[in-house]
């Protein structure tokens, strides 16, 4: 479903390559943790899977399309199927929680719809569907500063699922919560995951949560990738070298 | 422990560009020796006239719509122009240069120049005072709000265009709304501003309070100055307040 052939990715005025000639393949269904040190290229990874970077050498290949290859116009189809939550939310202050995740069909609409605010009867059926589903159904008319950080990433969860999206990327989303409400929100990530048989690619810091929740870790070693297995491998040795 | 030594440098050279300004401008305490006069002049201005209320009401509200109208179209057409003078939204680098150069030459023209030319090509009356109070709105506004634009935070712009937003959408969604209350409270100090130079403007012929003013004191009226000044003082103020309501709703 997702392949990334040779990729490499060279920050302009840095010597050391982000990334450096990285070969990856996914399935539908998979649940991936990528682990690494901070700097280690795991941003960068995902980035340049809904191409919000362009990669400096190789190609991502998404459902036999070469998202490296593509121009804005589809690239922006190819990104509506990739829902993105993020370590500080990114969420759109000043707005409120329905109104957050209503920008998730964005991608779907024309300017002008987007522009005026029209939204059909089934876009706000399925918006609240997702808010409820995320369990803030509560909060659906406060504005999202006034929600706690566990809140907030519920908001990008829905804004990310109003998409329907293939692939759900995740950049850090829980390195900014406490432990309690990261498993909550692994625990939520995990039930979407199998609910809509997503591919889950997420950052994480924590070995701990990968290790509960991943069908498959990647570590992430100076822009190279040094491990790719089953979580069970992923052993104290494996941790030393990733950690060292 | 406060003070380094090249503090002292800095204080020394302070003094002397005071010194050297009073200079330039013939600064001199010793006239307000003769400080009688101005009391005797002033006393001229009391008791107010009032016979003329009405009338300087209606300047009031010419000289408001003046300032309103003039600063309002400045942000209208400076928001857009924002973002095309912002590192961060700007779609190519070309028209970013372009149009801060573009924006700052407008800036550096003051309204009053403005107000000049257009009254003398379009003729006397309030319509070239608008114009000239919106062209330099322009050039104000659209550096303030492009330099809110680029201090704004990131973020929410990456994650519209994770949704697959367009570039132009995503950075109106993903912006204005956090720069909105800067928004309007740098409107509302500009609109404060406008009041005033649309007394200046006034004084060369563009209609409202302000011609009245300068007309009353060419004239020798001073009664009815006291009350022009007094109108002028209320607006200011009543706009100042004006101002911290809606900003304090926006926030």
């Amino acid at each position: 479903m997702l392949d990334i052939q040779n990729l490499s990715v060279q920050y302009a005025g840095n010597d050391q390559a982000a990334l450096s000639d990285v070969n990856l393949s996914f399935k539908r269904g998979e649940f991936v943790c990528v682990l690494g040190k901070s700097g280690a290229g795991k941003s960068t990874l995902i980035r340049c899977i809904n191409g919000l970077l362009k990669p400096t050498n190789g190609e991502v290949h998404f459902d036999g399309k070469a998202i490296t290859m593509l121009n804005e116009a589809d690239l922006r189809q190819v990104r509506r199927e990739m829902g993105m939550i993020f370590q500080h939310f990114n969420l759109i202050p000043r707005l409120t929680v329905l109104q957050n995740v209503l920008t998730g069909t964005f991608g779907y609409r024309s300017s002008f719809r987007n522009l005026i605010g029209w939204f059909s009867s089934e876009e706000l059926e399925r918006a609240h569907r997702v808010i409820a589903d995320v369990g803030l159904t509560d909060q659906t008319k406060k504005r999202v500063e006034r929600l706690s950080g566990g809140q907030k990433q519920r908001v990008g969860i829905a804004r990310a699922l109003l998409q329907r999206p293939k692939v759900l990327l995740g950049d850090e989303p829980v390195s900014s919560l406490d432990p309690g409400t990261s498993n909550h929100i692994f625990t939520l990530l995990k039930k979407i995951h199998d609910q809509h048989q997503l591919l889950t690619l997420i950052n994480v810091h924590d070995v701990n949560l990968a290790k509960r929740y991943a069908t498959r870790i990647i570590a992430v070693t100076n822009g190279k990738i040094t491990f790719d297995g089953a979580p069970n491998d992923f052993n104290e040795e494996v941790f030393e070298l990733t950690y060292q | 422990m406060w003070f380094k030594r090249s503090s002292i440098v800095t204080f020394l050279l302070l003094i002397l560009f005071i010194y050297l300004s009073m200079k330039q401008t013939e600064f001199d305490l010793s006239k307000f020796a003769d400080f009688r006069n101005m009391i005797d002049f002033l006393s001229q201005w009391f008791p107010m006239d009032t016979s003329n209320l009405p009338r300087i009401i209606e300047d009031s509200i010419l000289t408001l719509a003046m300032a309103f109208l003039g600063s309002f179209l400045g942000l209208l057409v400076a928001l857009p122009i924002s973002f095309l003078a912002a590192w961060n939204t700007a779609p190519s680098r070309f028209l970013y240069q372009i149009t801060r150069v573009i924006l700052s030459f407008v800036r550096s023209i003051p309204e009053i120049v403005f107000g000049l030319i257009l009254l003398t090509a379009l003729g006397l009356g309030p319509f070239p005072a608008v114009l000239a109070i919106m062209f330099h709105n322009i050039g104000v506004l659209g550096k303030l709000v492009s330099e809110l634009i680029e201090a704004s935070d990131p973020g929410p712009q990456e994650a519209m265009k994770a949704v697959g937003a367009k570039n132009g959408l995503a950075n109106l969604f993903s912006i204005l709304p956090q720069i909105w209350p800067n928004v309007l409270s740098n409107y509302f100090y500009r609109f404060e501003v406008a009041i005033r130079t649309s007394l200046i403007l006034g004084f060369i012929g563009g209609g409202g309070i302000g011609q009245r003013l300068f007309n009353d004191f060419k004239t020798f009226q001073y009664p009815a100055v006291s009350l022009d000044v007094f109108v002028i003082m209320i607006i200011v103020i009543v706009v100042d307040l004006l101002g911290n309501i809606v900003r304090k709703r926006v926030i």
